[in-house]
């Protein structure tokens, strides 16, 4: 029995020191590798389906198209499972691995924040498709986003709350209590407050829970118009059908990280009429968007969602910057940072992308509402980018 | 005072789930003085399993509860005799790892059978009686018919693990192991028996909870991690090792969390939980309950 026990001990130690070798033998390639990082996984794992479908598609056209500067162009998609302890890891990874020339990602603020101090020590670009948090880019050079940043997002929806649902007055805002939900919150509030709009309650909820109903009972006691949910499409499924479980039956509004398939999954008929902020709507897209949107359904049977279309746009801008600045990392951080103006930017599906010098980037927000179980844009848009 | 109202039976409804699993770990630390991690893990799978009759094979929602609990006992049991009777006479804290090691197991095992997709038990399925009534109380408070019934369901189970400890022949073996093990098998008692019926006892009471929790909120591989630890400081609160006290514990856990996320602040809902809890072990080192071993079961 001892010795058997033993054995097995040592075999399975002998596995583990095997397995490692082989990952860590880096094999030669002859192609440009770029990494995807995201949520693959994890209790927001629908984002991270779209975000590595969008990101297969546009490689999938530019090998079919000759590849980048003639070369294979090869995804390295790597999990963080929205989770920052777990993107410090994936961007050591990442950052260590010469062969890798850029990162799209990652997707959540919280991620990217997390990702930062390494890319930027490791000189390599971050470039993400999805988070909004204010800081994101702020103190690296090295990190970039082609979306809009939350001071905007938060000040377009109460602008919007404000010019288009006209009925509305006290607003209850539901927040995640990390980073994308606080700063969203924060710069709601502001502009709300500036708008003399009413915020009669600020609960937060944490997002491992699936119980909101001790803070929704609260906010239902407030008698809001609205309740603006400041967070992940998971979550905010839940909350949307127990905020009329517990009798609040007023209009619910989401931005951006409501904006997903996943939610109205989770939140079955309580998601009808559910009004989100979004950085891009394919329907409002150009005669490209409409193109890209009809070879992802015909590739993965499903529509596509924002976040597709900011990865396929964020892969197309890192190969146009491997292409003009040159095969190093270096070289893709300088033509990126030289994309300061209109007219040096990049045209993509979801519009026009340039830096300031931060490396955040000024784009609309749009407004999408759930029809019968459907997210569909909404009927007025407020398409200027003033803040 | 509506609000006030609402806010005790969302309270009472935490709590009483709480309890539900708060019992499973405080029975098993009474006879073998082991913090079974896995024990939230057995919670989640309880809801699986009902997810799974449920939208699978069909059944009814009333068939599924009974079959989960089924599954969930004798998943306990398994779990007791591969992993904790072989480290019966090891050290303590081998027995720990390990249970954390099962914890971890089958949290990776319940994300690879059904991804970490947030399950809601489809509309069609859920028990329309239950989901579909609520009582408006004196003073306009609502009071859903599953939120009664889970506090019913949790306080006549409750009643019934009671009964049972002190009144039947079984629950007496099991208050003779908590005392002394090796003078309770002298006394012709099988140990390993009682502690397989305890573990399967506490893991068909955890399985009630999951399909609660599965039915009021959502099913998810994480979902005995977070409901677990707050179950097992419940079980801390109340004494571990003493039944009773897992009750109380759990309703006073429950109730402090939806009040402090109601009433002080949301953003420390959790932790306002846990601050009662350090100082009640403060000021009373054993728990509210937990005193002499004479009362362990």
């Amino acid at each position: 029995m001892k010795t058997r026990a033993n054995f097995s001990t040592i075999s399975l130690v002998a596995l583990v020191v095997m397995s490692f070798t082989f990952m860590s033998c880096e094999q030669k390639v002859e192609g440009i590798k770029i990494a995807v990082a995201g949520p693959f996984t994890g209790n927001i794992a629908a984002f991270g389906e779209m975000i590595k479908r969008g990101a297969e598609l546009r490689a999938k056209e530019i090998n079919a198209a000759g590849g980048v500067n003639g070369k294979t162009l090869m995804l390295v998609f790597e999990d963080d499972a929205g989770k920052d302890k777990e993107a410090s890891l994936v961007a050591t990874r990442i950052a260590t691995n010469r062969n890798i020339l850029a990162v799209v990602g990652h997707f959540n603020s919280s991620c990217s924040l997390a990702g930062k101090p390494i890319y930027k020590r490791a000189g390599i670009v971050e470039l993400s498709p999805g988070s909004t948090n204010v800081r994101v880019c702020e103190g690296s050079d090295w990190t970039f986003r082609n979306l809009y940043r939350d001071d905007f997002q938060g000040g377009f929806v109460a602008k919007y709350i404000k010019n288009v649902l006209t009925d509305i007055q006290k607003i209850a805002i539901f927040f995640d209590n990390d980073d994308y939900g606080r700063g969203l919150k924060d710069g709601f509030t502001n502009a709300a407050q500036k708008l003399g709009l009413d915020i009669v309650a600020t609960e937060a909820y944490d997002r491992d829970n699936t119980d909101f109903k001790a803070q929704l009972t609260s906010i239902k006691a407030k008698n809001p118009d609205l309740v603006f949910i400041s967070g992940l499409y998971s979550q905010a499924g839940l909350i949307a059908s127990q905020a009329r479980e517990v009798g609040i039956t007023v209009q619910l509004f989401g931005a951006d990280g409501v904006d997903s398939p996943g939610f109205l999954e989770i939140a079955g008929d309580a998601a009808d009429g559910t009004y989100v902020s979004t950085p891009f709507v394919f329907e409002l897209g150009g005669s490209e968007a409409q193109r890209v949107a009809k070879a992802f359904e015909a590739e993965y049977g499903v529509a596509p969602d924002t976040w597709a279309a900011l990865t396929y746009d964020a892969v197309g801008m890192i190969v146009e910057a491997i292409e003009k600045g040159g095969e190093n990392r270096k070289a893709i951080q300088k033509y990126l940072a030289s994309m300061t103006t209109p007219e040096k930017g990049y045209e993509g599906i979801t519009g026009l992308t340039y830096f300031d010098k931060n490396g955040d980037c000024i784009k609309p927000a749009y407004v999408k509402v759930v029809h019968d179980g459907k997210f569909v844009p909404a009927e007025k848009q407020m398409l200027d980018t003033e803040m | 005072m509506t609000q006030f109202l609402e806010q005790i039976i969302n309270g009472l409804v935490l709590g009483g789930i709480y309890a539900l699993i708060a019992v499973g770990y405080t029975m098993v630390y009474g006879i073998i003085q082991l913090i079974n991690f896995a024990h939230g893990e057995i919670f989640m799978f309880g809801a699986y399993f009902a997810f799974f009759c449920v939208t699978t094979l069909g059944l009814s929602f009333w068939l599924a509860l009974p079959i989960s609990m089924l599954l969930c006992a004798l998943m306990g049991m398994l779990i007791d005799f591969i992993a904790y009777r072989p480290l019966r006479n090891a050290p303590r804290l081998s027995a720990l790892i390990t249970a954390i090691g099962m914890s971890l197991v089958l949290q990776n095992l319940a994300r690879m059978i059904w991804t970490a997709k947030l399950r809601k038990f489809p509309v069609e399925t859920r028990p329309s009686f239950l989901v579909a009534n609520k009582i408006i109380l004196p003073g306009g408070a609502q009071l859903s018919f599953l939120d009664l019934f889970i506090i019913v369901l949790a306080i006549g189970l409750m009643i019934g693990l009671n009964r049972l400890i002190y009144l039947t022949k079984i629950g007496k073996a099991m208050r003779a192991c908590a005392q002394n093990k090796v003078a309770a098998n002298l006394m012709g008692i099988n140990t390993n028996h009682v502690i397989a019926v305890t573990f399967a006892i506490g893991s068909a009471l955890g399985a009630v909870a999951g399909v609660m929790v599965g039915l009021r909120e959502v099913v998810e591989p994480t979902m005995g991690y977070y409901k677990g630890v707050s179950a097992f400081a419940a079980a801390v609160l109340g004494g571990i090792g003493n039944v009773t006290g897992a009750m109380l514990g759990g309703v006073i856990l429950g109730i402090a969390e939806v009040l402090g996320a109601g009433y002080i602040s949301s953003e420390y809902r959790v932790a306002i939980a846990y601050i009662i809890m350090i100082l009640v072990i403060i000021f009373r080192p054993s728990g509210l309950l937990g005193k002499s071993t004479a009362t362990r079961a």
